[in-house]
């Protein structure tokens, strides 16, 4: 059964950055929004505005985007017979 | 060769062409609900914007694959060289022996496409693509044309690349949005419910526009391949580098058509029957699709977007302590799930017979005739109890639900 041990293999690669992307980019959208309504003045027994909040709230939804942005990137990229590499850290993309 | 029987051919190809487009349109409303259930059911989106904007998207998707996907078919069935050119001795016929197991095939996973469709489950179209080319392949070839297991080198065959992914995929997706479902109900805990419904409902339309796009690359590609296939056996086409730019166009136009379209039936039981869903669920299933499905065609781990998304949902009402899961639901899917690659199989295995036995030109042409007598057959029926974009949303009654698809 190699197919099992290849199978395994990718399976916690999913796995794994799918919990980062797939649980961890709406945990983050979640933080965001949690950190606008306090920015708008929506926490617990204060009406003040925070701008602070609203900010910080931003800047989750700016990171959330970068990630979708990532993914689009990704589906064209594959499409156009390119990839994605990782190696230098940061995406760059590179001829399959 | 004679003049006759190249004129044969050809309206055996165009047939073959025609069926394929068929079956990359009920791809496409088979599917809808993958992207769309959840923002449909908590209204995210209105049902009619929700099918244009999954059709477009699917659409711009389709145009984005042009990675050829001429070899689609090696992972399961022996009908091409690793190259993407046909077999020679399948052609030797002038193409005949090898349209003719397409042919079979594209209805066997036709037919079993609008049976699921019918019952409102959310069947995955690539396992009935692939069943009905095993079928027919087994038919037309014996037990020896089906790529079982792969040559050991890679994740290869039906094990690799269909029946494992199958089984490990739901799992995961379940996982990964339980724990975002899990996350964003902590995090959000206490927030003013008008701050975050407005928020995650745009989260939502942008998670889903995500899965939209990666549906259209990862599925009209198939039928692509399996056209540009058909044409490169009756020597209309030879470059196995390139896909014939109508090849795509009508291909990317099937599958959009078919997204709009909508299939109801399968949204509704996606988005009301399987999970009450609110919201933030919405978010973390669609977020959790689309992390899946786009890491894993990296990896190569083919998966069928459907067994995902469906795995999702559960996960985001399992993630959410005190929600609503419908596990009778979710039974029925994954009875669905496990039959759908044999009874696709038997179909096409029995349309290659029908087709042999009369064989050359009336062959295939009785065995359109009979998926057409089909097609309107299921279609009648699904009219005495439509379900459309107006009453997609109805409060879900689970005795009368099943007792209307069993009737």
């Amino acid at each position: 059964m190699h197919n099992l041990g290849f199978a395994l293999e990718a399976a916690w690669k999913v796995l794994l950055a799918g919990l980062i992307l797939g649980a961890g980019l709406p945990a983050l959208f979640a933080l965001g929004v949690r950190s606008l309504a306090y920015g708008g003045g929506a926490g617990e027994g204060d009406s003040e505005r925070h701008p602070i909040g609203t900010a910080g709230g931003y800047l989750c939804f700016a990171i959330v985007l970068l990630g979708v942005v990532l993914g689009i990137t990704f589906i064209v990229a594959s499409g156009f017979g390119k990839a994605i590499s990782f190696e230098h850290g940061y995406p760059t993309i590179s001829t399959r | 060769m004679t003049i006759h029987s190249v004129t044969e051919t050809t309206v055996v190809l165009v047939l073959v062409i025609v069926t394929a487009l068929g079956f990359d349109f009920t791809n496409g409303f088979h599917d809808t609900a993958n992207a769309m259930a959840t923002s449909i059911a908590t209204k995210a989106l209105r049902p009619k914007v929700a099918v244009l904007l999954s059709g477009i998207l699917n659409l711009v998707g389709a145009f984005l694959s042009v990675e050829v996907a001429l070899t689609v078919s090696n992972a399961v069935v022996k009908i091409q060289n690793s190259n993407g050119t046909p077999k020679p001795d399948l052609v030797a016929d002038g193409g005949a022996a090898l349209l003719l197991i397409v042919l079979a095939g594209l209805v066997g996973g036709i037919v079993w496409n609008l049976v699921t469709w019918l019952l409102g489950l959310p069947s995955s179209s690539s396992h009935a693509l692939f069943g009905g080319l095993i079928g027919a392949s087994v038919a037309g070839l014996g037990w020896a044309g089906v790529n079982w297991n792969g040559d050991g080198s890679k994740l290869d065959g039906v094990i690799g690349k269909v029946i494992l992914p199958a089984v490990m995929s739901p799992v995961i997706a379940g996982v990964v949005a339980a724990a975002g479902t899990w996350l964003i109900y902590r995090i959000t805990a206490g927030v003013a419910e008008r701050f975050t419904d407005n928020g995650f409902r745009w989260g939502q339309i942008g998670s889903a526009s995500l899965v939209s796009l990666a549906h259209g690359t990862n599925d009209a590609q198939k039928t692509m391949g399996v056209i540009t296939l058909a044409l490169i056996a009756t020597g209309d086409w030879t470059d196995t580098k390139n896909i014939p730019l109508w090849v795509k166009a009508a291909c990317a136009v099937a599958i959009a058509l078919g997204t709009y379209l909508g299939g109801w039936r399968i949204i509704r039981t996606l988005g009301k029957g399987l999970v009450e869903i609110s919201p933030p669920q919405g978010l973390a299933a669609e977020s959790a699709s689309a992390a899946v499905i786009l890491t894993s065609s990296h990896l190569g781990f083919a998966l069928s977007t459907t067994h995902v998304v469906t795995g999702s949902i559960l996960g985001s009402g399992v993630g959410r302590p005190g929600a609503l899961v419908r596990w009778a639901v979710a039974g029925r899917m994954v009875a669905a799930w496990l039959i759908t690659l044999p009874a696709a199989a038997i179909v096409g295995a029995l349309m290659w017979w029908i087709g042999d036995g009369i064989g050359g030109l009336a062959g295939a042409v009785v065995i359109f005739v009979l998926l057409l007598a089909a097609a309107a057959s299921m279609y009648l029926r699904s009219r005495k109890a439509p379900v459309d974009h107006t009453n997609v949303n109805d409060d879900w009654d689970a005795r009368r639900e099943l007792a209307d698809a069993d009737r």
